[in-house]
């Protein structure tokens, strides 16, 4: 804790979590004063299965649900505002997003463009100020969420919305959604939320509150993620996954944007590349230059990384290499379990030389774009040495 | 055509009629415990003259109400019928109630899971569920029960969990 | 780390701490549109000086010149409606609640009044009567101990009635809860020693209690931690303001965990125990603690262990064999009882003997052990205790904890 300042925290997403939590679904709606709420889905990405699950739940309740299934990776504030138009007519008084990336994203610009009531959802921009709460959020994220379900941030149109207001509600993790079809859906996942929940984890402004989201989240993708991987129907495990990928949102709303995510999201956004996967390339490379340059901490993660035997049985002075080094075989395991479907470099990834440089471009237009553009070029792969 | 279609929810008739039954089941239980346990009957007479309790499922039932007719303890079917209702346990889902009553879940874990709402004074509430733990270990072999109570009570007299098992199953069966 | 079948985890509070936090508040205020806040507190508080430190904070960026500093320590419906009346007719646009468990119960009743124009409080008692966000509450606690600036409860009396009514909803957590290590620099050694083991209690019966899960589990461990250091020492050492601010956040952490997880046996004895005897809820839960671990031991050992390390450090976890370890937490904690008792002079009670009243009397005479075991079980903190408890569980715990004796684990009926 660092005292010297003034510090804060908030999340303001409640979890429920496991075996039929969305059928509660209609009474925590209720207990929000909502009775029409509109799900926003991308059908293809989340399948039609999860659909009829999530409508399956609002049975015996009477209610009337709107259904847009239509999201696709596209989707921009033209959408938004085409939505926001027929929400206004409809009078839907609450959102529920289904499924993790822009789904979440439309979702939460589409509620602030209903809840300001915008005239025109194409000017919203990140500096629209957002003061007041707006109409309930419920996120329900599957397989295949990234953890910025539950975080105050949505991307859309190449722009970065964010405020604590935007953030959901209520994040709903169900069991029956969390399986995945394939294991690296489920690395994806839980690399995405090791990658923000440990660079909250060890940043140097961290406070008691964030960590024990970070450590929490740390510790399932820890203890769950290699069992879910290696059988995408372990309920249990994947559903512990989808708890840390929704604890890492939390911690990473309260953190400053690092350096993982930045790398995870550039890629997404160009490439639709899935973050867990460019996070896992370079999640030691940025942890270890951090602590060389005595900017992060990773003794703070033997703990949750290693349970409390071998943290207790580590010298302090050896807990960052230990951290380190865990990371490493943990990591090394997982490309083990996936063989080629988790690509270990931008070429194994498909990404082309040309693409790679639009990458460097925009890369190079942030504060810290000089490092960044480093790692960009060090996961290149190839022959070319990892240089410190 | 809107890019938005708005969808009925739809109904679960086979599990409503599960859920019913069990509540069905289990307010004859209680009347019947009421008079052949000295415990139930006990915390009945703590309870007012009329007072009435409903357990059952949001946010669209089934219910079962139990309540005191001068001083009688009497299973009042599914419908309060405008009588006031002191304690409502409410459980959050049809789903979760059938979890419940098919004795996946014990009382005392949904509630520790938060699937339980509680409404009314918590005395009187708590009084109602030390009576649903007493009729449960009644009506549920040990097997079944010791997963639906915290506690078996082991310590029971073999001729009180005999006895009261019998008198609790007919008079529950019979409704008297 | 265990995930459960099934679990709920909500804490919506925006924390904001620091030795100067305070200073903050005028800007949050305004970020939510409110500029005159009503401010409550009682006298004890006001008298301590530290509604000027607060005043002096918020500065003249909001006018917060109206204050209210007599809600009693024992504070009604009729508080509550007065305050509501003394808000509306001054047309106030939020609440600053400075205080502890009676100010925050106090303020939560206000702003359900004042936000539903409610004329009968009543009708929004019970769980889940309120349906939308209340004005904006800004909880100031004043005691590092009671969790109750981020929990979602309420209990507001009518003494008139006989009734003690009880809240409950998410909408009742305050908006902003402030840890300001002034706000606690100037609270006596043997206060300080006993809302500490409050927090403490909070922690480690939302540690081993039904609801635990992942989140109020890293909550609870981090709150122990912290605790078992800091609270010695700033017993020891009140102007410590480091350790000051640590204890306001650890006992935050705490009350986070607790409001998920909920809490057992320890309260649930100790609710009775204040009920009947009226001694203060921290030295009982001090008392108790000690109890409320034995008494569950034999289901929970295995989670009670993990505690070990948060608060004795990795050379005594490694030292102390895995079977061992809750029992090592058992005494660690009775001989934290006996260190806090060393320190104040013996003001800390360590049984339910020693508690003594003003006058020197003894406050919790033995034949009254019946009468508490019996309002225990009108209490709901036992729905949440892994075992299961009845009058003769109770009596058997509450004549241990008052005669000072470890429990004798073998009487503990197992099912
Ligand atoms: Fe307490």
């Amino acid at each position: 804790m660092n005292s010297a300042a003034v510090f804060d925290f908030t999340c303001p997403v409640k979890t429920n979590s496991g075996n039929k939590a969305l059928e509660h679904l209609p009474v925590e709606l209720a207990g929000l004063n909502a009775v029409n709420p509109l799900i926003v889905a991308n059908a293809r990405a989340v399948g039609p299965k999860a659909v009829r699950t999530l409508m399956n739940a609002f049975g015996d309740s009477k209610m009337t649900l709107g259904l847009f299934e239509g999201v696709t990776e596209a989707a921009d504030l033209g959408v938004v505002d085409h939505l926001k138009n027929i929400c206004l007519e409809k009078k839907y008084d609450a959102f529920i997003a289904l499924g993790g990336g822009k789904a979440a994203d439309v979702a939460k610009v589409l509620n602030l463009a209903v809840s300001l009531k915008t005239p025109d959802a194409r000017q919203l921009s990140p500096k629209t100020p957002v003061r007041k709460r707006l109409l309930p959020l419920v996120v329900v994220p599957t397989a295949g969420a990234d953890g910025l379900e539950t975080s105050g941030f949505a991307h859309l149109n190449r722009m970065i919305f964010s405020s604590e207001f935007l953030a959901p509600g209520l994040a709903v993790l169900d069991s029956r959604l969390a399986r995945a079809r394939k294991g690296i859906l489920m690395a994806a996942t839980g690399l995405a939320a090791l990658g923000r929940a440990v660079e909250s984890h060890v940043s140097a402004d961290r406070n008691p509150f964030q960590k024990a989201y970070s450590f929490a989240a740390v510790r399932f993708v820890r203890e769950n993620l290699p069992a879910a991987v290696a059988d995408p129907g372990n309920k249990k495990a994947a559903l512990a996954v989808l708890n840390a990928a929704a604890m890492s949102g939390c911690a990473f709303s309260n953190a400053a944007s690092g350096r993982l995510h930045k790398l995870g999201q550039v890629f997404y956004e160009l490439l639709g590349i899935p973050q867990g996967v460019i996070m896992g390339m370079c999640l030691s490379r940025v942890l270890e230059d951090g602590f060389r340059e005595g900017s992060c901490d990773p003794a703070a993660l033997l703990q949750p990384l290693a349970g409390d035997d071998a943290f207790a049985r580590t010298p302090a002075g050896k807990r960052a290499e230990a951290a380190l080094a865990l990371l490493n075989r943990f990591l090394e395991e997982l490309r083990g379990a996936l063989g080629k479907d988790l690509p270990k470099s931008l070429s194994e990834a498909g990404v082309s030389g040309y693409r790679k440089e639009e990458i460097l471009d925009v890369l190079g237009k942030d504060e810290d774009g000089h490092y960044l553009r480093g790692v960009v070029e060090g996961m290149a792969g190839g022959k070319r040495e990892r240089k410190g | 055509m809107s890019i938005i279609k708005d969808v009925q929810s739809g109904k679960k008739p086979l599990k409503r009629a599960y859920v019913a039954i069990f509540l069905w089941f289990t307010g004859r239980a209680i009347q019947a415990a009421a008079k052949v346990d000295s415990e139930v009957k006990k915390e009945f007479e703590k309870l007012p003259e009329d007072f009435t309790f409903s357990l059952g499922c949001l946010p669209c039932g089934p219910w079962m109400v139990v309540g005191r007719e001068k001083g009688v303890v009497k299973y009042l079917g599914g419908d309060s019928r405008g009588r006031p209702v002191q304690v409502r346990l409410a459980i959050k889902s049809l789903d979760a109630g059938f979890l419940i009553l098919s004795f996946q879940e014990s009382t005392a874990l949904a509630t520790a899971r938060n699937r339980l709402i509680t409404d009314g004074e918590i005395p009187q509430a708590l009084a109602i569920i030390r009576i649903l733990d007493i009729v449960e270990v009644y009506l549920l072999p040990k097997l079944i029960a010791s997963l639906a109570v915290k506690r078996y009570p082991s310590w029971w007299s073999f001729g009180r969990k005999l006895g009261g098992r019998i008198g609790v199953y007919t008079r529950t069966l019979l409704g008297i | 780390m265990l995930l459960p079948d099934y679990y709920e985890f909500c804490c919506r509070v925006k924390i904001v701490a620091g030795h100067d936090a305070l200073e903050k508040i005028p800007d949050l205020l305004i970020e939510r549109g409110a500029k005159k806040p009503l401010v409550i507190t009682d006298k004890g508080v006001a008298g301590a000086g530290l509604i000027d430190i607060v005043s002096r904070a918020l500065g003249d960026r909001v006018q917060a010149d109206l204050i209210a500093d007599d809600v009693p320590p024992d504070s009604d419906l009729r508080v509550v409606n007065r305050l509501a009346r003394l808000y509306r007719d001054n047309a106030c646009d939020a609440i600053i609640a400075v205080g502890g468990g009676s100010v925050m119960d106090t303020a939560k009743g206000i702003n359900i009044v004042v936000s539903e124009n409610a004329e009968d409080l009543m009708a929004f008692s019970g769980v889940g009567a309120l349906k939308r966000p209340l004005k904006p509450l800004v909880a100031v606690p004043t005691t590092a101990g009671t969790g109750s600036e981020v929990t979602q409860v309420a209990v507001i009396k009518d003494h008139e009635k006989h009734l003690k009514m009880a809240f409950g909803s998410y909408f009742l957590l305050p908006d902003i809860s402030i840890l300001d290590s002034r706000m606690t620099l100037t609270m006596p050694p043997f206060i300080t020693a006993m809302t500490g083991m409050d927090a403490m209690s909070h922690a480690v019966e939302a540690y081993y209690c039904l609801q635990k899960n992942p989140l109020s589990d890293a909550h609870a461990l981090s709150a122990v931690g912290m605790i078992y250091r800091h609270l010695p020492l700033v017993v020891k050492n009140p102007d410590d303001r480091e350790g000051r601010l640590a204890m306001a956040v650890a006992a935050c952490l705490a009350g986070i965990a607790f409001s998920n997880s909920m809490v057992g046996l320890v309260h649930n004895l100790g609710h009775a125990t204040g009920s009947v005897c009226g001694v203060p809820h921290g030295l009982c839960m001090a008392i108790l603690l000690p109890y409320g671990l034995e008494y569950n031991l034999h289901k929970m050992a295995d989670v009670m262990a993990e505690l070990l390390l948060p608060m004795a450090g990795e050379q005594v976890y490694l030292a102390t064999p895995a079977e061992q370890r809750a029992q090592k937490v058992v005494s660690l904690i009775r001989g934290l009882n006996e260190d806090l008792h060393a320190i104040t002079g013996g003001r800390h009670a360590r049984c339910l003997q020693e508690i003594k009243d003003r006058e020197g009397k003894p406050s919790v005479p033995r034949d009254v052990l019946p009468q508490i075991a019996a309002a225990a079980l009108l209490d709901g903190a036992s729905i949440y205790n892994p075992e299961d408890t009845d009058y003769e569980d109770n009596l058997m715990v509450l004549e241990a904890a008052w005669e000072g004796k470890p429990l004798d684990r073998s009487r503990v009926k197992k099912g």
